[in-house]
């Protein structure tokens, strides 16, 4: 659906490119969700593919014409306007006619909660109503790709349900999706699959599943090191670990096995800063990628 | 049909903005109906009538014949006898009649009270420098023998009036266009605080371009691929239709409004193609500074500083606050940069001059060539607004 290929871009009198030979394929049905820390090149990548800033190297080759549409993190509506005017004015706007037409206001005002405030001007909606305003003018584009760009920040929980089911659903219908956000729950939720941007380059790019998948088992780390008689412990359980800077990981373990070290753990001081039985969270593993850095 | 849809939403946006509409109707209604009210007692077609006081010691024919000659002069003033405070007093000598035909010649004595302007003063020094002339004209005809002396008091003062008085033609030159110091307050008033408000529209325009830009919406528009022109269009045509809204709504408050508070009302004489042309030329020209400033401000607040700031300028050195009848000659000469003043002396041509298309063809081309570059300028610097409006991340 979407391909970039060797896609670089540098900003005039920067000192290191901003984007630098980024290779990507979109399927349809997938979304992507795109993470780094501030400066890794997202920005650059969401202006190129929504053609606000002009492809220096590299090429964006679209699966049939070009058809996107976006969330920006700003609040791109007349707030001015009523809701429903406001949606009214990008369904002229995105050419929408007819019972299309119809039934794309439905669907979004649907997905995003918003029947009840069609007649409100923007501008006396709550924060979070804005965010679901700016989402439903997102929505009701049609297009094969949708951008996503902290598209939930300021959403109370109930009305972040209602916005990341919307996403489910666009990529359920075989749209794709380019879902970035520093809420990174989010992203493990609806992202099929992680691209992690760091200095402009792609650091990591994994199914969503393999990266979690890949890192389960219990993990348990102590402030400084591994405290004494710990080793010792394994070896009588006939556990094998995988040493980690702060402690250690174990791959596979039983109840028992599981009970034991729990007690082991109880009774030392200091107490370990981490114990987590399961998969790591998408945050924990970005946080480790990433250098520490949100 | 986005076109069509954008214009809907900028009329939408004005509509909503009870700021932008109290700019743009009620202050230039305000002071539109303000300054016609303060200025219609020294703007006026006919000058008001005078108060004073002939004060003459001595009941002669003469004193008699000089009291009417300067009735004559001033038809509606009021002219008293004897002492009276707070009115003007013209006091004739003892001896008026004995010394007329005497040179030097010393004339009657002339007392104003506080508030009595320079105008009525010069008014009153002339009426009475022309009533003496005339008096002792009629002396020097009675002392020559030269006047039948069987005429009546009227019969003589006619007579005295008819050698005293010449013809002289009035020729109006309407290309020179500053026909401020002959409009009355109405005539003044209205042309000066409609064109006032009509510049008065590019801070909403420049404002909601802001506004769009810092929201995002700009953003959306230009990943929709709308063209340039769509979204020029977009801004210029609402507001041009706002201007010529604001032109016939302030001519028909100068026109219905005014008289039904005591004053001049406007008339307008002329043909209305020639309004059309002006009004045409004026809103041409603020779109474009409109769309120059949307270009060069970096906010809405910065539009609002500058588009005010300018727009005061242009109406203080334009003889828009003050008629550029009573400027020096140098200052009246600054105020022809101003495109206030061309479309002020345009207006003036229509409404006091009783021009035609012709006469105002010079100020309009003027103003549409202003336009002209201001549009000019303005598109390509909105175009490269457009074009670096970026993707904006807080987070």
């Amino acid at each position: 659906m979407l391909e970039l290929r060797s896609l670089s871009y540098s900003y005039p009198g920067a000192s290191r490119a901003a984007l630098s030979g980024i290779d990507l394929q979109l399927e349809a049905g997938q979304c992507l969700g795109l993470l780094g820390s501030n400066g890794a090149g997202k920005t650059t990548l969401l202006s190129l593919l929504s053609n606000v800033l002009a492809t220096q190297q590299g090429e964006i080759i679209w699966e049939g014409p070009r058809s996107l549409a976006l969330v920006p993190q700003q609040l791109a509506f007349y707030a001015g306007l009523k809701v429903g005017e406001n949606l009214h004015l990008f369904a002229d706007l995105y050419r929408l006619r007819g019972s299309e037409r119809r039934e794309r206001l439905a669907m979004c005002v649907e997905c995003t909660g918003l029947a009840d405030k069609l007649n409100r001007r923007a501008d006396s909606l709550s924060g979070g109503e804005q965010r679901r305003l700016n989402f439903a003018i997102g929505l009701l584009q049609p297009a094969q790709v949708y951008l996503f760009d902290e598209a939930t920040v300021g959403v109370d929980a109930q009305s972040r349900q209602l916005l990341l089911a919307a996403v489910e659903q666009l990529t359920a219908s075989g749209k794709a999706v380019i879902y970035t956000s520093h809420y990174l729950e989010e992203v493990e939720r609806v992202a099929q699959r992680i691209l992690l941007l760091h200095e402009g380059q792609v650091r990591l790019d994994l199914d969503t599943s393999t990266l979690l998948g890949a890192d389960h088992g219990l993990l348990v780390e102590w402030p400084q090191h591994v405290p004494e008689g710990f080793g010792a412990l394994l070896i009588a359980l006939h556990l094998r670990a995988e040493m980690q800077p702060h402690g250690v990981r174990i791959a596979a373990l039983n109840a028992e096995q599981f009970a034991a070290i729990s007690q082991f753990v109880s009774g030392q001081v200091p107490l370990p800063t981490v114990m987590r039985f399961g998969r790591p969270s998408l945050e924990q593993l970005y946080l480790r990628l990433n250098g520490g850095q949100l | 049909m986005r076109l069509l849809a954008l214009i809907r939403k900028e009329a939408l946006l004005l509509a909503r903005d009870p700021h932008a509409l109290a700019v743009l109707f009620i202050m230039p209604a305000l002071f539109l109906l303000l300054m016609a009210g303060a200025m219609s007692s020294y703007m006026q077609d006919r000058l008001p009538p005078l108060q004073l006081s002939l004060n003459a010691p001595q009941a002669s024919e003469a004193s008699a014949f000089f009291r009417s000659a300067l009735q004559a002069q001033l038809p509606d003033s009021q002219i008293g006898s004897g002492a009276a405070a707070g009115v003007a007093t013209v006091r004739l000598a003892g001896d008026f009649s004995e010394t007329l035909l005497t040179a030097p010649h010393q004339g009657p004595s002339l007392s104003f009270p506080a508030q009595f302007d320079r105008l009525s003063r010069q008014r009153l020094y002339s009426a009475v420098s022309i009533a003496l002339a005339q008096t002792r004209l009629l002396a020097y005809l009675q002392d020559s023998g030269a006047i039948d002396p069987q005429l009546s008091a009227a019969e003589r003062l006619a007579l005295v009036q008819q050698r005293t008085q010449s013809q002289i033609d009035e020729q109006q030159q309407l290309a020179n266009g500053d026909l401020s110091a002959q409009a009355n307050a109405t005539q003044m008033s209205v042309p000066a605080w409609l064109i006032f408000g009509m510049f008065f529209v590019v801070l909403p325009m420049a404002g909601g371009f802001q506004r769009e830009q810092q929201s995002g919406t700009l953003l959306r528009l230009r990943c929709l691929g709308l063209s340039l022109s769509t979204l020029v269009l977009s801004k210029v045509l609402p507001y041009m239709a706002l201007n010529l809204l604001q032109f016939a709504a302030l001519l028909a408050l100068g026109v219905y409004g005014l008289p039904l508070l005591g004053l001049e009302p406007l008339s307008l004489p002329g043909n209305g193609v020639a309004y059309g042309v002006l009004a045409l030329s004026i809103a041409l020209t603020t779109s474009c500074l409109g769309l120059l400033l949307a270009a060069l401000a970096r906010s809405a607040e910065q539009a609002l500083l500058l588009g005010g700031g300018m727009n005061i300028l242009l109406a203080a050195i334009g003889g828009i606050m003050v008629p550029k009848s009573v400027m020096p000659a140098a200052m009246a000469q600054v105020a022809n940069v101003s495109p206030m003043s061309w479309a002020l002396d345009a207006f003036l041509t229509l409404l006091v001059g009783h021009g035609s298309l012709a006469d105002i063809a010079p100020y309009c081309l003027r103003l549409l060539l202003l336009a002209a570059v201001l549009g000019t300028v303005g598109l390509y610097l909105f175009k490269q607004r457009v074009q670096h409006t970026q993707w904006t991340t807080h987070y």
